[in-house]
């Protein structure tokens, strides 16, 4: 066990490494410098050319990166180029906010649609899973921008039930802080409840045939134990791989809920950075959120191995 | 005129006035200036109330009314939107961006503000005076100010100030070149300031009000980078807490040297997303929004319980085409060509529901004092056909018109892209971000002009702001060699007319001027300008005593919460 995890640290750690490079070429294509983006389209050239040194950007790549790089070993993430003031100041509370709407959203969505993929399994083919399935399918079809307007403009204008903005106000209490998330945790779970629903009721439906089930049932034991200590236990490993991937997304892929919301993620912090090749903000948001994933991939495989004892044992890696 | 009103005025024109406070006073004498106009100039020249009135009262026109103020309700925090957010440090000199100058523009404060009808204000000077031809300027400073540091303000914090916002990274540098220069501000005593200007101004001190958003008063030992982290302006209102891209607060200045302002405090919200912040505003979330646009918050116009706040301004959109290419856009003819395809009262229908000026191909705008009448251009496609035939392009060509995503740019693009194609001129889109579109240098090159497709491509659309005067678009967009002229465009006469213009002291010498320079870019047609749209903000009918600015300053010292 110790050997598998440690494996998959290095394994993680390559793949960091790999995309902070990554995302370090790739915006340098983007068009446009930071010295023009800051001082806007109208402003001198001779300006233009002075604030790109200062910032250092007029640098070749390789030692704008050497330079980041030296600094991040260190635990300094550096100063945003955009905002002179620390990364960590403010990729911190947008990481915060981020975790809060994702396990708000997590909450509400995993229990709900792992219930909904079983049932619809058990009542394969009746109306209930028709239900089920056709209905997930078509709200994970929707954009999620497209069910976020029609949940702010219902709940939100129309009714006036729920605030519009997910950001409660400074010092809001839990449950405050609960009502305002409340709608785009719900855009959220339209957007994945159809998803991992399907993957939770493919499994089941698979273990409901397997071998084991059969052999379980020939043996007598009562369709409650069956489904519980059998069925359940198989067939749920692909649906925690599904959820474990989506919290990734959750945490770092939400720019359109966000900016919907005017919720001030992480995942709104990078891509204006990204917008205002705000180097060190962008690096420093991609790989956090790397990290997230990375994290998320290796708690799933260490569920994932405690429920199989296959790959615990070093049979499958 | 009954003896008082005469002596006052034969007082004032013996003992105070120079030769352009004269001018003026004949001007309202013989008729030439109305009313508005003459207090416009008035305000412009810095002339007392008292003479003012006297020259009012002297030539039979109404007194001067002072509103009552409005009886205020005090108490309670503003919410307020701001999209999109600054995009860097808060420092006023830097500013080159509508969420910097709100956000900053809260608590800071100017020698001169600019009121919607175009007039000035005193702020933190409370008189101001030119020498005989406007090339040297005297402002007396208002006593008794106090920084929100504690510290009193005097002469020194203002040729500080004056001399950040001509360093070199100053956003206000095209707003001042060629009129004033470092070593032109020089403190005389603790309470007046002397402007020489590199040039004869007769609008010098419209540069010296909100209009200049860079141009807030700040301490002489201000420290770089400390905007957003101590409370250091003059206004109402101290910014006492700031988060890039998410938030920022506002508590009343009980220093104020106006009073005490009727609003506790205001809560700043930044938003990136129309549709959030119209939501937000219609779900109660916000009270009001710094600026919003018809084109993307049309649900607001149309709703009993919003206020939309609405100024006519100079906010406008060139469609620069490049007359030294050798290309078919090179002949005056065809550049009419284009001009004439245009329907522009349509325009201005669909994509501002009307709130908005028609353009006339030339940067007076009509809200303009000095904008003289010359015909209007209207849509006219047999003439149009007529000028490509004898242009020899009756069959048409291709082009591409590049341009920026940025408010209803886009829906413009498209607009002249089916009417040039009655001309029979193919003409591709390409739409760029903002960041692109500006991207790239700006000087050097063949061209002279950098590489950057604004200033470079050879027909393109490009979004400009509110200015109270029209000298720096006169200049710098359309001079032979001017920073911005994305036309290429040269006319040694036109170059000539602009200097007489801005130098010019009396209405009818700027009209007459304005004019001439009027009908050669009517004939030439370097750029089309299609329209100048009224500065729009939105506020839930609670809002009370709120003005919009033309330039999108979000003042708030009279503002209520009823």
């Amino acid at each position: 066990m110790a050997r598998f995890l440690l494996k998959r640290f290095g394994l993680a750690l390559i793949t960091l490494v790999l995309l902070s490079m990554i995302v370090f070429a790739a915006a340098q294509l983007l068009p446009g410098d930071v010295g023009r983006n800051i001082l806007g389209g109208f402003a001198d050239q001779r300006s233009v050319d002075l604030l790109n040194h200062q910032l250092g950007v007029d640098r070749p790549v390789y030692v704008q990166y050497g330079d980041w790089i030296s600094h991040l070993v260190r635990g300094d993430l550096g100063m945003s180029l955009e905002y002179k003031v620390s990364v960590s100041s403010l990729l911190g509370p947008s990481l915060l906010h981020s975790l809060k709407l994702a396990a708000l959203a997590f909450v509400l969505v995993v229990p709900l649609s792992i219930l909904g993929g079983v049932t619809a399994a058990l009542r394969q083919g009746r109306i209930t899973d028709r239900t089920i399935t056709v209905r997930g399918l078509s709200l994970t079809a929707v954009p999620e921008f497209v069910t976020a307007i029609v949940l702010i403009v219902i709940f939100g204008v129309a009714l006036g039930l729920l605030p519009t903005t997910a950001q409660a106000p400074p010092g809001a209490s839990f449950l405050t802080q609960i009502k305002f998330l409340l709608l785009p945790s719900l855009a959220l779970v339209a957007v994945l409840f159809g998803y991992i629903a399907r993957i939770a009721r493919a499994g089941v439906i698979e273990a409901l045939d397997a071998d084991y089930t059969r052999t379980a049932y020939l043996k007598g034991l009562d369709t409650k134990t069956v489904i519980r200590r059998h069925v359940l236990r198989n067939a749920l490993l692909p649906t925690i791989a599904v959820v474990a991937t989506q919290t990734g997304y959750l945490i770092g892929g939400l720019v359109v809920i966000e900016k919907l919301f005017n919720y001030p993620g992480i995942g709104q912090r990078i891509y204006v950075a990204a917008q205002n090749k705000d180097f060190t903000m962008l690096e420093s948001g991609v790989l956090v959120i790397g990290m997230v994933y990375l994290l998320a991939t290796l708690v799933a495989d260490t569920l994932y191995s405690l429920l199989n004892p296959r790959i615990r044992y070093g049979g499958v890696d | 005129m009954d003896r008082e009103t005469r002596r006052k005025l034969d007082e004032f024109r013996r003992n105070e006035a120079g030769p352009i406070e004269s001018t003026l006073f004949d001007e309202l004498a013989e008729g030439d200036l109305s009313r508005k106009e003459f207090l416009r100039r008035a305000s412009i020249f810095g002339l007392s109330t008292s003479a003012i009135a006297a020259g009012l009262g002297a030539f039979g026109h109404a007194p001067l009314a002072f509103g009552a103020t409005e009886h205020a309700q005090a108490g309670g925090r503003l919410r307020v939107a701001i999209i999109p957010p600054p995009t860097k440090g808060l420092d006023p000199h830097t500013y080159a961006d509508q969420g910097g100058l709100e956000t900053g523009g809260i608590a800071g404060e100017f020698l001169t503000r600019a009121t919607q009808s175009l007039t000035l204000a005193p702020e933190l000077a409370t008189s101001w005076k030119p020498n005989a031809d406007a090339s040297v300027w005297t402002f007396k400073l208002r006593s008794g100010v106090k920084f929100q540091t504690g510290k009193t303000m005097t002469a020194d914090d203002v040729v500080a100030t004056y001399n950040r916002l001509l360093g070199p990274d100053s956003g206000a540098l095209s707003a001042f070149k060629g009129v004033l220069s470092v070593g032109g501000v020089k403190k005389i005593d603790d309470l007046t300031v002397q402007f020489s200007l590199d040039t004869p101004t007769a609008s010098f001190p419209y540069l010296t009000s909100s209009t200049t958003y860079q141009a807030i008063i700040l301490p002489a030992d201000y420290k770089l980078g400390s905007f957003e982290k101590t409370p250091q302006t003059t206004g109402a209102f101290k910014l006492v807490s700031y988060t890039p891209g998410v938030s920022a607060k506002y508590d009343r200045n009980p220093d104020w040297w106006g009073g005490k302002a009727p609003l506790d405090g205001v809560d700043v919200t930044y938003y990136t997303d129309d549709a959030a912040v119209t939501a937000a505003l219609l779900g109660g979330q916000i009270d009001l929004i710094g600026q919003v646009q018809f084109a993307t918050a049309r649900p607001l116009f149309s709703n009993s319980n919003v206020q939309i706040f609405a100024v006519r301004g100079a906010t406008h959109r060139q469609v620069p085409m490049r007359v030294d290419l050798h290309n078919q856009l090179s002949d005056y003819r065809v550049r009419q060509a284009i001009a004439l395809t245009l329907d522009r009262p349509a325009i201005v229908k669909t994509l501002f529901n009307g709130r908005a000026d028609i353009g006339n191909d030339s940067p007076f705008a009509p809200v303009y004092p000095s904008t003289a009448p010359v015909p209007q251009r209207h849509k006219d496609l047999r003439k149009a056909r007529q000028l490509m035939a004898a242009a020899d392009q009756g069959k048409g060509f291709a082009i591409t018109l590049t341009t920026e995503q940025t408010g209803e740019i886009p829906q413009l693009a498209q607009i002249i892209q089916r009417s040039v194609k009655a001309i029979g001129i193919n003409m591709t889109l390409e739409i760029l971000t903002a960041t692109a579109y500006f991207a790239g240098s700006q000087s050097g090159g063949p061209g002279g002009l950098g590489t950057t497709p604004w200033l470079n491509t050879p027909i393109n659309i490009t979004d400009w702001g509110h200015r109270a005067v029209p000298n720096v678009l006169l200049n710098s967009a359309l001079v032979s060699g001017g920073v911005w002229n994305a036309a290429h465009y040269a006319n040694k006469r036109y170059d000539r007319l602009v200097k007489s213009y801005t130098g010019a002291i009396s209405h009818k010498d700027q009209q007459k001027y304005a004019k001439q320079i009027e009908t050669i870019l009517l004939h030439d047609t370097p750029v089309i300008f299609p329209y100048f749209y009224n500065y729009l903000a939105a506020g839930s009918k609670k809002v009370k005593g709120y003005k919009a600015d033309a330039l999108g300053q979000v003042y708030l010292s009279k503002t209520s919460l009823g």
